[in-house]
């Protein structure tokens, strides 16, 4: 008899959790989050490098043609390497 | 859209080739400018941007752009997808921003390039520019080949909902 009620009560039991309602998301995952500030970092020490000019002539600006024929860049001197 | 099981190994083994292929020519790119730089010879300097060029526009962007284009038809076409887990989501994110910044960089290695291909003269400080964008570039694809191998666990809320809208239809 008591076997049986266990047995019965287990049922229900497995039946209500069948029946209830989806686990709710779990959230963001640690590594996701930590990625994502050593993301911001980076582009944040990238944009302060480029505010105090430490990143030479590094930058988006240096892809964007500026006229002159040469798309913004200084003409080399002839016959030499040229240290920039 | 799920693709069958013989298209998904092709396209997969498409994905990996150009994505391994387009690291490969980026180490490859690198070991030029870091040669340039060390040897510091105006013909080797030369030598090196007109390499530079024609490995960047004939090897790098097609790899890199086969890479974009098959990894999203391999996430479409699987149950990964492309927005529900983070690991697929921040691959492609990453290999997105990297392949945007080589064509934005490519015209100025052309630029470099053609002086050096016309004139008696090379930049040196250009090539410290490309160890900036070649050393970055293959740290990110580091990245993502490392992601791609570990896959680590993570759904998006999207990927989450999409799961257990699946879940309810499969169940009786």
């Amino acid at each position: 008899m008591k076997t049986m009620r266990k047995l019965l009560l287990r049922r229900v039991t497995e039946k209500d959790t069948h029946m209830a309602d989806p686990l709710p998301y779990p959230g963001t995952p640690r590594w996701v989050k930590v990625s994502g500030i050593v993301a911001l970092v980076v582009v944040l020490l990238f944009v302060i490098m480029m505010l105090i000019g430490r990143g030479g002539r590094h930058g988006p600006g240096r892809h964007i043609p500026s006229g002159g024929g040469l798309g913004g860049h200084t003409p080399p001197i002839e016959h030499g390497v040229q240290q920039l | 859209m799920t693709m069958t099981p013989g298209l998904r190994e092709f396209v997969l083994t498409a994905h990996v080739t150009s994505s391994v292929g387009w690291l490969g020519a980026v180490i490859a790119y690198l070991a030029l400018a870091v040669a340039a730089l060390t040897i510091q010879d105006a013909q080797s300097v030369r030598a090196a941007w007109i390499a530079m060029e024609l490995t960047g526009w004939f090897v790098i962007v097609p790899l890199a752009l086969a890479s974009v284009l098959i990894g999203v038809v391999n996430a479409l076409g699987t149950p990964w997808g492309l927005f529900r887990h983070y690991w697929v989501l921040v691959k492609f994110l990453l290999t997105v921003f990297a392949t945007i910044i080589l064509l934005l960089h490519m015209p100025t290695v052309s630029y470099f390039a053609g002086v050096a291909a016309e004139t008696d003269s090379v930049f040196l400080g250009g090539l410290r520019g490309e160890l900036v964008h070649a050393g970055g570039g293959l740290l990110v694809l580091l990245v993502t080949t490392t992601l791609s191998v570990y896959k680590p666990r993570g759904m998006t809320r999207y990927g989450w909902r999409k799961q257990h809208e699946q879940h309810t239809v499969s169940q009786p």
